[in-house]
């Protein structure tokens, strides 16, 4: 839906609106945030097919003797699956296109990342965006793009085909960009991403020619997410609406072979027939027509077009109340509304599908871990039938489907399987590794939802021997992406700056470091860069209660490294002073041996 | 009377030394037994001075704290302590005498360290409560120094002089109370009387109108407040030679005072016992002279008057003359030093006052 309302503007001008949001405001800022949604997408390629990846990311000054900001060649290689060559042109070259909207944790979302990348490099440099791809590792397809910014059309200035060596994607652009300043930045994006992916090998080479090298650390992935509805608990009105609207649309999909069905159905030659022809044939065979060519016969009739334009047709509401329909006209590019004929035959049987799914199967067929007895007695906490059709609820009736939905305390937990958390153990390891703290302990939360949207918080905690930090460190990490700018915003920060860390003994500038992860399908980020994530109360709780679960662990820890400390600090004093004392006693009492003190400084060592 | 006297000088240092061996002793013991030594320290906190009127001066009562070695915060001065009461015995038995700062150093050489020379003395007065010996008794000395002059002879025991007489009318500035001194027996004199003067002017002037002489006496120079090696002086020549002490003073408010720290002792002191005279009389300038002398006198500072409300405060001047002389101090706001009757010409202090106050004091 949001694609359709973008596609009013072109992209060029989408990209000067949302440049800010989308983190290209400055050349520091653009230089890094290219970076991040080119090594996202191919980590992204790589997770969502069992592949461990290897990532090498090169940054290249065009002239090496200019000043910063300057030209530089981005270029990221993966050894992921690729892009098919048929939607090379299409995933490079046009905004919002994106094969990750489905209910499944990734890190991409918008489906815009690597598009406004290559528009702010095409913007900035006038140069194309070079893409090569092999599914195989056997050939592999050299496009050259640029996009054509009024039509929002790829226009591919070359294209060849090649034998590859091996399976992956590689994307070059060129882009103004300031090294000098954002260096430090994707350098430490290169660190922290490798410590939340242990089991991908990522390298860096920077423009002074410094190499930065991270190996895997784990050498199998964690399990693959799949793809899921959402859970009842927290999907909000607007949510309801908009599944509602969903469901009703698929029954009233033009698509699939719809316009070919009708052809066929009506015994028409070709689908060029006229309004006039298909109308009348419909009316004479109604009753005979079969349950699957109803749709198009019916659709076909109410917008008044021929079976060949159908396809270009998006149905977005039909309106039983009103006897209105509203859809968008693909050939003329805008939306429109129809007014619905009583007296035709196709009247009632749209005002059946209008009225929607019957609540059970809505329920049990929409949302994850509801099945038909859960359905039914959730029907009747919510005082509705259970056939009730779920499009003739009014708008006091979806607020208590709603509200029901969240109240209802009989739903099981969400399922997790579509997020996709690191795990306790690889956590544990890429923190080990990294940071070689005296301490760790690493936690993952049982799963929860926020807005209908199951997330997963995991988090680690480490203090002391390598961390040479004075006071918390913290590293956030959403969907396996570090968040390194904005983080006076964030929620983790909030979480952790209101804990009483005297309370679990921690004090004064403690080398500590914190590792939060959150997963979920939709992380609710402040902005489209990603950099920040907004305080959900159901997330916060989270946090928090994780957060205190680890504290509690450092704070026994403390308590044990404390008193061992203390009792280090006195067996030193004994063994500096009791020799002393005995020295001296020795000389006064007038004797020649010293008195047998060693047992004692032994016992006194070991009991602390 | 020679005899006599030396015996005790050795008995002194006997009694310190068989003191030492016996703390020694004891913590040894404990070591030996896997047991961890302690000291007990005479408190010296204000509740715990309390005025001894048998004694007539200040004493301790009877609290006291445990200093522990098995105690990780007390286990510094512990050592320090102990280290201290081996550099005593060293000191004593090598009959060596050491200033206050020279603990402070030696210190360093066994590995005890004291912050500051402040840290050092206080142990020092530890181990004098400890011991309840005043640190003279274990040769060490403070550096202030104050002087007598008098018909007096002495035999040094410090090495290297032992056996060496001395008679300390012959040199007209006076002998400086040291550590030998201190040490020296008294072996005779022909003086009957001690006269403490507050002030190395008025010392001079008496060593001049040979005071010593007209008066039979033997002058002492506290330079001030007395110094302990002073009292300890003052002391054994009042119990030793039975010669009485007469003091005299400015005729203020610490004028008054001075004398009474050398009659009973000061509170920062109360855990000695052989560092007062109670016998020694105080004799002037009081307040009550400062009208009867007529004497040119300066006006009272509120510091004046505070240390006067102050003192009423203490048992000890609550009767009698010490009582008397702060009221009409009080009441005058005024005060006098002892060079005041110069405006009389400079003799007539010797020639006048002193006669007539030597005279109160035996009718006292
Ligand atoms: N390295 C790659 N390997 C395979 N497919 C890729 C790769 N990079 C991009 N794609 C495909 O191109 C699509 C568009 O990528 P794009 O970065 O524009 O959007 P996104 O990653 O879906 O969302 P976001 O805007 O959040 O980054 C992706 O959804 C993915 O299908
Ligand atoms: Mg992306």
């Amino acid at each position: 839906m949001a694609a359709e309302r973008f596609n009013q503007i072109s992209p060029s001008e989408f990209f000067y609106r949302n440049r800010d949001l989308a983190g290209f405001s400055n050349p520091t800022r653009s230089l890094y945030t290219a970076v991040r949604e080119f090594v996202e997408n191919s980590l992204d390629a790589c997770d969502q097919r069992g592949i461990l990846p290897s990532v090498r990311l090169v940054i290249r000054a065009e002239d090496p003797e200019a000043r910063d900001p300057r030209t530089y060649v981005l270029t990221v290689h993966d050894n992921g699956p690729g892009v098919a060559v048929e939607h090379v042109p299409l995933a490079f070259g046009t905004v919002l296109y994106g094969s990750k909207f489905g209910l499944k944790q990734a890190r991409g979302m918008f489906g815009l990342g690597a598009t406004m990348a290559i528009l702010y490099g095409q913007i900035t440099t006038n140069k194309p965006v070079h893409v090569s791809s092999s599914t195989d590792g056997k050939t592999k397809d050299t496009f050259e793009i640029l996009l054509d910014i009024q039509k929002n059309k790829p226009v591919i200035l070359k294209h060849a085909t090649s034998k590859a060596r091996q399976r992956g994607l590689s994307v070059s652009i060129t882009l103004e960009g300031d090294y000098s300043k954002a260096g430090s930045k994707i350098r430490d994006y290169v660190y922290q991403t490798s410590l939340i992916t242990p089991y991908a090998t990522i390298s860096f080479e920077d423009p002074k020619g410094e190499t930065f090298r991270y190996d895997r650390i784990l050498k199998s992935m964690p399990p693959p997410p799949t793809v899921i509805n959402p859970h009842p608990h927290g999907v909000d009105v607007e949510t309801i609406r908009r599944m509602i609207l969903e469901s009703r649309r698929d029954l009233v999909s033009t698509g699939n072979g719809a316009a070919d069905r009708l052809v066929r159905a009506l015994g028409l030659k070709n689908g060029d027939a006229g309004y006039d022809v298909v109308a009348r044939r419909v009316a004479q065979r109604w009753k005979r027509l079969s349950p699957a060519a109803r749709l198009p016969a019916a659709l076909a009739t109410a917008l008044k077009c021929s079976p060949r334009d159908l396809p270009e047709m998006t149905i977005h509401d039909i309106d039983v109340a009103d006897d209105t329909i509203t859809y968008h006209d693909g050939i003329a590019g805008a939306a429109k509304t129809a007014q619905l004929d009583r007296r035709q035959p196709y009247y009632s049987y749209l005002e059946e599908v209008a009225a929607g799914e019957p609540l059970q199967s809505f329920l049990t067929a929409r949302f994850q871990r509801v099945g038909p007895r859960t359905a039914e007695r959730f029907a009747k906490f919510a005082a509705f039938k259970p056939e009730r059709r779920i499009g003739t609820l009014d708008n006091r009736e979806l607020v208590r489907l709603s509200d029901s939905l969240q109240a209802y305390g009989e739903f099981l937990s969400p399922d997790p399987s579509c997020l996709a958390p690191l795990g306790q153990e690889p956590l544990r390891r890429g923190m080990a590794k990294f940071f070689e703290p005296d301490f760790l302990s690493v936690v993952m939360r049982s799963a929860s939802a926020y807005s209908g949207f199951p997330f997963v918080v995991e988090m680690g905690i480490a203090y002391g021997g390598g961390i040479q930090t004075r006071g918390i460190k913290a590293y956030r990490f959403a969907n396996r992406i570090p968040l390194l700018y904005d983080e006076g915003s964030d929620v983790v920060l909030k979480v952790i700056n209101d804990m009483d860390w005297n309370r679990y003994k921690v004090k004064g500038e403690a080398p500590l470091v914190i590792a939060t992860h959150i997963c979920s399908t939709r992380i609710p980020y402040k902005t489209v860069g990603k950099e920040n994530v907004a305080d959900r109360p159901e997330i916060e709780r989270e946090l928090r209660l994780g957060l205190q679960f680890l504290a509690r662990k450092l704070s026994s820890y403390m308590s044990r490294r404390g008193k061992a400390e203390a009792a280090k600090k006195r067996a030193n004093l004994y063994a500096k002073y009791i020799p002393l004392v005995s020295q001296f006693c020795t000389e006064l009492a007038g004797r020649k041996a010293e008195p047998k003190y060693a047992a004692m400084l032994k016992l006194e060592g070991r009991d602390g | 009377m020679a005899k006599k006297a030396k015996s005790r000088a050795s008995k002194t240092q006997k009694d310190v030394l068989d003191l030492l061996r016996k703390h020694g002793s004891r913590i040894y013991d404990d070591l030996d037994h896997g047991r961890f030594p302690n000291f007990e320290i005479p408190s010296r906190s204000v509740g715990n001075i309390v005025y001894d009127t048998k004694l007539r001066q200040y004493v301790l009562g009877k609290s006291a704290a445990l200093r522990s070695s098995k105690n990780t915060s007390q286990l510094r001065s512990f050592t320090q302590l102990m280290w201290l009461a081996f550099f005593a015995n060293r000191l004593t038995q090598e009959k060596k005498s050491s200033t206050l700062r020279d603990v402070y150093y030696s210190s360093q050489a066994f590995a005890i360290d004291f912050d500051d020379q402040s840290e050092s003395d206080n142990i020092i007065v530890d181990l004098e409560a400890v011991l309840a010996k005043p640190r003279e008794a274990m040769h060490i000395f403070p550096e202030e120094r104050s002087s007598v002059f008098g018909d007096l002879d002495i035999e040094y025991t410090v090495p290297g002089y032992e056996g060496k007489r001395m008679n300390l009318s012959n040199h007209p500035d006076g002998y400086a109370i040291g550590p030998s001194l201190t040490s020296a027996e008294l072996v005779g004199t022909s003086a009957e009387l001690v006269i403490a003067v507050e002030k190395g002017g008025l010392f001079t002037r008496f060593v001049e109108e040979q005071v010593d002489k007209k008066f039979k006496s033997i002058i002492v120079d506290t330079g001030g407040q007395a110094p302990r090696s002073t009292r300890t002086l003052l002391k054994r020549l009042h119990d030793e030679l039975s010669l009485p002490v007469i003091i005299l003073t400015d005729g203020d408010v610490y004028g008054e005072h001075i004398a009474m720290v050398i009659k009973s002792g000061s509170a920062n002191a109360a855990h000695l016992r052989e560092l007062t005279v109670p016998d020694a009389k105080w004799v002037g300038v009081w307040a009550s002279d400062i009208e009867r002398y007529d004497l040119p006198t300066i006006p009272m500072t509120d510091s004046d008057i505070k240390r006067c409300h102050d003192l009423q405060k203490d048992p000890r001047y609550s009767h009698g003359i010490w009582k008397k002389e702060l009221e009409v101090f009080l009441k005058i706001k005024r005060k006098a030093e002892l060079e005041a009757f110069s405006k009389y010409g400079l003799t007539n202090i010797t020639d006048r006052y002193l006669p007539q106050k030597i005279e109160l004091a035996r009718s006292l």
